[in-house]
């Protein structure tokens, strides 16, 4: 890794008091662990004992030293999970993947094995989470499918099958001209056409209309991070909202969905957050 | 019974439907009175903390300073880790701004300036959900500077945990929010003289906060009708382990045990007996299934069976439960979570875990029966937190109440000139 690129997280805290964990958390979230390069960089720009920094790290279990496999699968052994099986739901995870102790990696890189002393959900147990979802009152002979899904990728959505998932058409919130470019497929539906720039880069993008869908296709790769500004194709206004992002706090970009609608979405690539407004009337 | 903290409305975590239902008329009321009558009203109505010591919370709440030209802060703990315990959460997705109306009125009470809702890292989706229901209510001028043109200025900070139990301790939690290692504090001084950033603070479980509107709302009087005389008030009962409908139920306290299992949770699968139940979490005493009867969710009556009323997680084992696997697996989670600071938890915590681990594994000795017993009464008390207590009582409890199962299982068994002695 490249320790100056630890920078900017530090410095958008600015050495305020009790910043630390907020930093080390995103450290992680863009590395998956804190390598220890960094740990050095947060300790000479706080101005605190690397042991100090060191030690909150290895303090709270959110944090790992180490860099864990691309899936990571949890099994729950609280009280009320132990009761209802979690033990044996851990060994068959430990024996299908031929990992000997939790907390351990696959040769491949593939599963990450771990297990957590209570969820909260003790209602749903015994409980396992694969990647951040949730299965609930698992049994052992449910455990092969569940790796099964983890490696194909709990994320995918199956775009025909999910309801949740349905085609919206958007147009431009200035000229009122229509976005969507029915000779170019995302999804298997028609997409929708936006100019973009960042930084000295200008291109086109276009994103699936699945409202629930985040594919999105370009000219010029996007970095993970970077905010870009979103333009009109046909009258060329930038496509900026009033309100920034709720979770990373970039510009939100509004489009006119057809039927009266408002959608939003975050102008950061990487953000998934988007807002659909139902009562919204008009956008400045 | 009526539900109040968690009423079945759609869609209440939406800031539009919590106001068409009467929401945040309590925050605008008691922007109307004096503080202390605030705090009165709350201390009037008996409110006790839900997080498991059961304090009065208005009492804690005259703890603070009144005159002071110092920042003062609130925070909200829902750090939520104890084995058992689900509650906060069911707060946080279906009725946060209950939750939100709780804290202002609270700040207002104590003059705090700044309040903040410390939430377990785990709850990375609830957490998300506060955010936008805090969103909502700054949007909407219930928090921020002149609020609602009182002159009263609050703000609200949501802190994400990093998974450590022992941040649930409200010291730790003060040390966690500062960025530190989440070490418990020596007491005295109290949180209310110094807490966080050396301020005064008061700290108080989300459920206990959330109970605060409805107090201001209708009047100490009704609130203090509830349920158990000297335990008033609606209770979040988080029901797990062997039931057939596992769950959170709101209830009023002092509902028997054996009701909740049987006609709330659905019974026990299969019929089958109870063997124990955990009433308040994995930290209170275990009780017998045989003592249920006439044994209600309510602090005395917990209290006078020989356990407590806890943050209300009952944790449910039937018969063919190994409670020796059970314990040693409680023991296991206090070894692991134990911070470190205090000598007699970092090691017996450990020493507990081992020798129930021998028993476990069936090479248990007749003598470490005792020696369960000697190593928790020697963790009990001598920490600085509570960690230390939660880690001895289950113990305690399971080898006085379940002895036989511990006779059973040793390897070694009564030294017969013991049994002589007996006789």
């Amino acid at each position: 890794m490249n320790p100056t690129s630890v920078l900017p997280i530090v410095e958008k805290y600015n050495n305020r008091r009790g910043s630390l964990i907020s930093i080390l958390e995103e450290i992680q979230s863009q590395y998956g662990y804190l390598p220890s390069e960094a740990l050095q960089v947060v300790a000479d720009r706080t101005g605190r004992s690397l042991v100090d920094i060191y030690g909150v790290a290895t303090f709270y279990k959110a944090f790992r030293l180490k860099p864990r496999g691309k899936h990571l699968i949890c099994t729950c052994l609280g009280t009320a999970c132990h009761v209802r099986g979690g033990p044996s739901i851990a060994q068959e995870f430990e024996g299908q993947l031929g990992i000997k102790r939790t907390g351990e990696t696959t040769p491949d890189k593939e599963f990450t094995l771990e297990t957590v002393m209570c969820l909260g959900a003790c209602a749903l147990g015994p409980i396992v989470v694969a990647d951040g979802h949730y299965f609930p009152n698992v049994t052992t002979s449910q455990v092969k499918t569940i790796i099964g899904r983890t490696r194909e990728g709990l994320d995918k959505i199956e775009v025909q099958k999910d309801k949740r998932i349905f085609p919206v058409e958007v147009a431009c919130p200035r000229c009122n001209h229509t976005l969507m470019d029915p000779d170019h497929l995302v999804d298997g539906h028609p997409s929708i056409r936006v100019t973009v720039s960042f930084g000295e880069e200008h291109g086109w993008l276009r994103l699936s209309s699945l409202y629930g869908s985040y594919t999105i296709e370009t000219g010029s790769e996007i970095p993970m991070g970077t905010i870009a500004h979103f333009f009109c194709p046909h009258c060329h206004a930038e496509l900026i909202g009033a309100s920034n992002c709720m979770a990373c706090e970039a510009p939100m970009v509004p489009m006119i969905v057809q039927g009266g609608a408002i959608v939003q979405i975050c102008s950061r690539r990487g953000c998934r957050s988007h807002m659909l407004d139902l009562d919204a009337t008009a956008v400045t | 019974m009526e539900k109040y903290l968690l009423p079945d409305i759609r869609d209440l975590h939406r800031i539009d439907v919590y106001e068409a239902h009467g929401g945040y008329k309590a925050f605008r009321k008691a922007l109307q009175m004096k503080t202390e009558d605030v705090t009165e009203e709350v201390k009037k109505s008996g409110l006790k903390g839900r997080g498991g010591a059961c304090f009065p919370t208005g009492l804690k709440w005259t703890f603070m300073p009144k005159q002071s030209d110092k920042p003062k802060y609130l925070c909200v703990n829902g750090d939520e880790s104890e084995p058992g315990t689900f509650k906060d959460r069911q707060i946080f997705e279906f009725n946060p701004h209950l939750m939100i109306e709780g804290t202002l009125i609270a700040a207002y009470a104590m003059g705090g300036s700044i309040s903040y809702i410390y939430v377990r890292g785990e709850y990375g989706k609830w957490i998300k959900m506060i955010e936008k229901a805090l969103h909502d209510a700054y949007a909407k001028g219930y928090i921020g500077q002149n609020i609602l043109g009182s002159g009263f200025s609050t703000e609200i900070i949501v802190h994400r945990g990093a998974g450590a139990y022992i941040c649930g301790e409200e010291s730790a939690l003060m040390n966690s929010i500062e960025g530190d290692r989440g070490y418990p504090r020596v007491k005295p001084p109290f949180p209310a003289q110094n807490g966080l950033w050396g301020r005064a603070t008061t700290i108080n479980n989300v459920e206990t906060i959330s109970n605060v509107p409805l107090i201001i709302d209708r009047g100490w009087e009704w609130y203090s009708k509830i349920g158990a005389p000297k335990y008033p008030g609606p209770i979040l009962v988080g029901v797990s382990g062997h039931v057939n409908k596992p769950g959170v139920y709101e209830l009023p306290t002092g509902v028997p045990l054996l009701e909740i299992i049987h006609k709330y949770a659905g019974g026990v699968p299969g019929n089958k007996a109870i063997k124990a139940v955990f009433p308040g979490g994995s930290s209170t005493m275990v009780l017998r299934g045989d003592q249920l009867e006439g044994v209600c969710m309510d602090a005395e009556s917990l209290k006078a069976a020989g356990s407590s009323v806890g943050t209300a997680g009952l944790i449910v084992m039937d018969e063919d439960t190994d409670l020796i696997k059970v314990i040693a697996r409680i023991a296991k989670f206090y070894y692991h979570e134990s911070c470190g600071q205090c000598t007699p938890c970092r090691e017996g915590t450990g020493w507990l875990w081992k020798i129930l681990n021998r028993f476990e594994n069936g090479e248990g000795r007749w003598e470490d029966i005792d020696l369960l017993l000697d190593v928790a009464n020697n963790v009990e008390g001598n920490t600085i937190c509570a960690l230390g207590d939660a880690a001895a009582w289950p113990v305690q409890s399971m080898v006085r109440r379940f002895r036989d199962e511990f006779e059973r299982r040793a390897k070694i068994p009564r030294p017969k000139v013991l049994e002589a002695v007996a006789v």
